[in-house]
Order: C-alpha cells, then sequence, then structure tokens
C-alpha cells in the first residue's frame, strides 16, 4: 500500500480506552468460558458419582436378596471397577485446574469417598460370602505438599491396576473431612505416616514399588491369570 | 498465585498492545482508503542522494548497486555514493568498476561517486556523504539489501508534505530459503505493519538502514549520523522524535534485505539490535511516560520495554515447567516402567482461561501479519513461514533478550560482525 501515514503523536485516548474495553472483554470471555467447562466436566462427575450410588445401592438390595441363594449373578466387578478409576483420574485432574470452584470439588471428593466406602464394605461382604479371592488396597495420601512418596506411589497404583484389572484399589485423603473417612482411619489404624497402604488388613507405611506389593500379594499372579483367562473365555465368545 | 497474576498480567499488556493497534489501523482505514498507486506525479522531484555504506560487501555490493540503477528515477535527479568504510576485501575495487562500466540511461548517465575511509563504522561513512552531497534526500541502502524498482518514487512521493523529515519503507527478507529465514519473512512482515502504525501513532524509534530516507537539511541540522550503540539508526530516529521530527511510512515502497542464515549469525545480530535498543533507551530515556512525546513515550516506548521481560519471563516460565513435566515423566517410567500416554478425552483438553486467552492473542497475531501482508505487498496471505514463527519464535527471542540484557547492565559493547 502506498498510503505513507504520518499521525498526530498526541495521545489516542479513545483508541486505547476502546482497546482496554475490547481486552478486558477477551479476557472476561476466556474466563467465562474456562469456568463454563469446568462447570461441565463437574456435571459429567456428578451424574457419574450418581450412577454408581444408584448401582451401589441395587448392588446391595440384590446381595440381601440372593445372598443366602446364590452367588452367580453377583459379578465381581460389577460396579465400581468400571468407573472409579477414570472417576479418581478426573477428580484429580480437575484439581490441578485453576478455576474451579473449590468448594464443589471438595464435596464431589467427599462424595468419591463415601462412594468408595460403601463400595469397599460391599465387596468385603460380597467376598466373605460368595468366597471370592478379592484383594483389597487402601491407598491414604495426602496432597499438602507433605508427602514426598505420594504422587510416586499413585503412579505405581495406577500401573498395578491396569496390570491386574481385578485387584481392587480405593484411595483416600488422609486430610479429607469426612466422618466416614476418619472412621475408617481409626478403625484401620493408620497414622500420619505417608503415603500408607492397606493390603488385607495390614498396613505398610512409606513408598512401595510394584514388586514390593507383589511380593506383599503373591495372589496377584493367580488374579492376573484368572483375568487373562477371562479375556481368553471372552474374546472365544 | 503470584506466579499467575504475573502470567495474567503480562499476557493482558501484550494483547492489549495488539488490540490498540488494530483498532487503531481499522480507525485509520475507514478515515482514507488505502491504494497501491504512486501519488506523485507532477511534482518537481527532488534531487536524490543514496548512500551504500560498505565494510567487506564485496560477494553483495553489486547486487545491491544494481538495484539501485534499476530504479524508476529520473537519472539526473540520483547520485550514488559508495563509501568504502576501510573493506579489506576487494569491495572498494567492485565499487571503483561501478563507476567506470556506469550505465547510460537515456541520454542520462547516472552519477556514482565512491569514498574511502578508515573504518570507522558506519554513522562515520554516512556522515562522509552527507558531507559530500548537495541533495535535498538522502537515503541509506545497506550493501546487503536490494530495493524495488518503483520503492524511490514511493517514498519521494511522500515528502511532498514539508513537514515529513524522514520515511521508512517496507522491509521484506530477501529470498528467503531455509526455515530459519522463513521465521524471519513472517517475522518482518509483521515488522511492516508496525512500523506502518508506529507512524501512523507519529511514534517510529527506528529508521532501518534499509533504505530510509531523509531530508539532507534535518540530518544537518540534527548534526548527522551518531554510533548509537552500534544502532545508528534507532538513535537517529529517537533523536529526530526528541526534535518533534515526523517520520512517516511508504509500506509498499519495498526493500529486501538478506537475513540470518544460521541461528548464531541470528543471535549476533539480535543482541546488537537489543542491545543498542535498551542503551539508547537509557539515553532518552526522559521520553518514558512523558506526554510531550504523545504515544511514543507514554505507550510504544514502554510496551516495547516490557515486550523483552515478558519474553524473559514466560520463557524461563515455559523451560521450568517444562522441565519439571519431563522429570515427572521420568519418575513416572521409573518407578512404573511404563511410558505415560496423554489421554485424548474430551474432559480432559485444556480449556484454562490462560489457553483461551492465549490461542486469542496468536489469533491476533495472524490478523496482524496479514494486514502487514497487505501494507507490504497488497496479499493478504500471510508468509508460509508463519505457523512457524509462532511456535518456534518465543523460544528464539529470550536467547538474544537475555545476552543483550546482560551485555546492557554490564555496559560490554557488541559487535558490528
Amino acid at each position: 500500500m502506498n498510503s505513507p501515514i504520518i499521525g498526530d503523536r498526541s495521545a489516542q485516548w479513545k483508541n486505547y480506552f476502546i482497546a482496554l474495553v475490547i481486552t478486558a472483554a477477551i479476557f472476561a470471555t476466556a474466563f467465562y468460558a474456562s469456568n463454563y467447562f469446568n462447570n461441565r466436566r463437574i456435571a459429567e462427575i456428578r451424574v457419574t458419582q450418581d450412577n454408581i450410588s444408584i448401582d451401589i445401592l441395587s448392588l446391595e438390595t440384590q446381595f440381601e436378596l440372593l445372598a443366602e441363594h446364590s452367588c452367580k449373578d453377583i459379578s465381581e466387578n460389577s460396579v465400581l471397577s468400571k468407573e472409579i478409576r477414570p472417576l479418581a483420574d478426573r477428580l484429580s485432574y480437575l484439581e490441578t485446574q485453576s478455576n474451579v470452584d473449590g468448594s464443589e470439588l471438595l464435596r464431589l471428593k467427599r462424595y468419591y469417598s463415601l462412594l468408595q466406602i460403601k463400595d469397599l464394605l460391599l465387596m468385603k461382604k460380597v467376598a466373605q460370602k460368595c468366597k471370592l479371592k478379592s484383594v483389597f488396597i487402601l491407598y491414604f495420601y495426602s496432597n499438602k505438599g507433605d508427602c514426598k512418596g505420594c504422587e510416586n506411589q499413585g503412579y505405581v497404583l495406577t500401573a498395578l491396576s491396569e496390570k491386574y484389572p481385578q485387584l481392587r484399589i480405593y484411595s483416600f485423603d488422609y486430610n479429607l473431612d469426612l466422618s466416614a473417612l476418619q472412621t475408617l482411619l481409626s478403625i484401620s489404624e493408620v497414622e500420619n505416616k505417608l503415603p500408607a497402604l492397606s493390603i488385607n488388613d495390614k498396613i505398610y507405611y512409606g513408598f512401595k514399588g510394584i514388586e514390593d506389593i507383589e511380593k506383599i500379594l503373591p495372589q496377584l499372579a493367580t488374579l492376573d491369570k484368572t483375568a487373562t483367562s477371562t479375556a481368553k473365555a471372552k474374546s472365544a465368545l | 498465585m503470584f506466579g499467575d497474576g504475573v502470567v495474567y498480567t503480562l499476557l493482558f499488556i501484550s494483547l492489549y498492545f495488539e488490540v490498540f493497534l488494530l483498532v487503531t489501523f481499522l480507525e485509520k482505514r475507514s478515515r482514507r482508503k488505502f491504494s497501491h498507486a504512486i501519488k506523485n506525479a507532477g511534482a518537481a522531484l527532488p534531487r536524490v542522494c543514496i548512500v551504500v555504506p560498505c565494510f567487506n560487501e564485496e560477494k553483495t555490493l553489486a547486487l545491491s548497486m544494481h538495484s539501485i540503477l534499476s530504479l524508476r528515477y529520473p537519472r539526473e535527479l540520483l547520485e550514488t555514493i559508495i563509501v568504502d568504510d576501510g573493506s579489506t576485501d576487494r569491495t572498494l575495487e567492485i565499487a571503483e568498476e561501478f563507476v567506470r562500466a556506469c550505465p547510460v540511461v537515456g541520454a542520462q548517465r547516472h552519477t556514482i561517486r565512491v569514498f574511502h575511509k578508515e573504518n570507522g563504522g558506519k554513522h562515520t561513512a554516512l556522515n562522509l556523504a552527507l558531507q559530500n552531497t548537495n541533495a535535498e534526500i538522502i537515503g541509506c541502502l545497506d550493501a546487503d539489501s536490494t530495493v524495488g524498482e518503483d520503492a524511490l518514487m514511493r517514498v519521494v512521493s511522500v515528502f511532498e508534505n514539508p513537514d515529513i523529515s524522514a520515511v521508512t519503507p517496507g522491509v521484506h527478507v530477501r529470498k528467503p530459503k531455509s526455515a530459519l529465514q522463513h521465521i524471519q519473512n513472517a517475522e518482518y512482515t509483521l515488522s511492516v505493519f508496525n512500523r506502518f502504525m508506529f507512524a501512523a501513532l507519529g511514534s517510529v524509534f527506528i529508521t532501518p538502514g534499509a533504505f530510509s530516507i531523509y531530508r539532507a537539511k534535518t540530518i544537518r541540522e540534527l548534526g548527522g549520523w551518531r554510533h548509537g550503540h552500534s544502532t545508528e539508526d534507532m538513535e537517529l530516529a529517537l533523536r529526530m522524535q526528541k526534535n518533534g521530527h515526523k517520520i512517516a511510512n511508504a509500506p509498499a515502497a519495498a526493500v529486501y534485505t538478506a537475513t540470518p542464515k544460521t541461528i548464531v549469525a541470528l543471535f549476533h545480530q539480535r543482541v546488537r539490535w537489543t542491545y543498542g535498543f535498551l542503551r539508547n533507551l537509557v539515553d532518552y530515556k526522559f521520553m518514558f511516560g512523558n506526554r510531550a512525546y504523545g504515544n511514543l513515550g507514554l505507550f510504544i516506548l514502554p510496551t516495547a520495554l516490557i515486550s523483552i521481560g515478558t519474553g524473559i519471563y514466560f520463557f524461563i516460565r515455559v523451560l521450568w515447567y517444562g522441565l519439571e513435566n519431563l522429570l515427572d515423566m521420568f519418575a513416572r517410567i521409573e518407578v512404573t516402567g511404563v511410558v505415560p500416554f496423554p489421554s485424548f478425552e474430551l474432559f480432559y483438553f485444556n480449556t484454562s482461561a490462560l489457553l483461551i486467552i492465549s490461542l486469542i492473542a496468536i489469533a491476533l497475531i495472524l490478523v496482524l501479519i496479514s494486514a502487514g501482508s497487505w501494507l507490504g505487498t497488497g496479499r493478504r496471505m500471510p508468509p508460509s513461514g508463519t505457523p512457524l514463527f509462532i511456535l518456534l519464535y518465543g523460544f528464539l527471542v529470550p536467547l538474544w533478550i537475555s545476552a543483550a540484557v546482560f551485555r546492557a547492565m554490564f555496559k560490554t559493547g557488541v559487535r558490528w560482525r
């Protein structure tokens, strides 16, 4: 273009103001959009939790109806194993996001912990009455920055649950203000030396690698085989 | 939390700068239609002197000279002065060959004169030419640059306005080949827009060595060129602003400059520019926040300085978090023996305000580059190196900014080459 613009250098307050309004509007829109998407995520988690709650209630009812008669219809993996892991990951992800409603997130986390405790109790009952070889791991962590090994312990347990799909791992924030959790902590006699693992009702403190846990739980090998054979059976069908 | 506050503040300033330029551009555009036509027709053309300062330019001088000889401008009104600033190669020999073989166009022979002097820096070469010409208009063409055929006519037509003391051209990368040169091409296209807008705001603070043209009288009144911490083009522009001279821009007056081919060469060039910028800012610090200098003092210079801090801050932050994530990933692989894969679930799609604002800022940069392309060439498409520019430039800039800040703080000086 051959328009050699030469302008007056006196400050153009009108344009400064318009630019300020536009920039502020862009920022406001970005924050609104981000907030909107985070609320959508929270709503999605809430729906998942409600579904899990209904499933647990259904299983409890099913168990009460059939407990004395038959265990065939109560699947070992019927509820949490499918949905609890992604839910935990999603909650962890939301915890890292800056503009998420903290109180809402805390509410979801408490709800999630409660669902886990209910599932744990129910699954223990099912395992006992139906003589299933279930293995339960309770993992207690803190994300206040006072637990060095917690992050790595979380990675190990994620890898372990992927390796042994039938393994039931329940993770709890040690500092969460939830009376049911505090009761579980006192019954299990878990001290504030995190990370802590409760494996078949015995407490282990400090970081434990995959091999350590496999040594503690030799029956994991059987679980693995069961999972593989189940998978093979499924693929054969 | 403090870190987030700093990030959002710097992002706000960067975005505000882009929006302000765009708003002003659209406002100017609505007031007057821009066209590619050359305005000057009937007015008497002034006598022009193009100075080609050289220091060891045996490889590029001929190309620059041929482009000057191809300029569409009356031969009798155009004079070329080659100043050999103590070259140790064949520069002087090549320059004298041009004098001997000077072509005759029509009835007129092109006037070429050659001066040889001891090496004293570019500003001394320009001042020597200034002393030895009686042309009304004087300009400089670096020996690593070539000029479009119509460029001089486009620039000279601007001087019809008696208030204008200098005109800057639209500088482009000459035949970009490597990825690095394509990145610079996008950067230069963005500069075409910025320079155009700075002129619109009366705030030009650099008159690039590649074909910036001045009224000789003004330069004489101001005392000629100075060393200006190896950036005499910036020092002169700031001095002109200080003395109330107006600097215009003719973006369609195309100049093509050779750009560094390697990162190391680019690094040295940019350290020199940034160092000169910082040291000149110190010399002209009275302009900062000074309403007497309008947009330049209140907005353009402070934002240019903040952008240096922003570049360093974002680089360190990205590097810090990048390394943290990398170490985290290695730790994860070490304890689990499994390489983690990122999730592509919609749930995990990043929708943070920071990312949304950054994407808007990038989109605006694209718009500004397109506007620069349109102003400079009439084409709206941004150059092909634009994606690479957006992806990589932010990582390159802090390298030379940091080095220049360090050198400016300790006044170590920089090499011209």
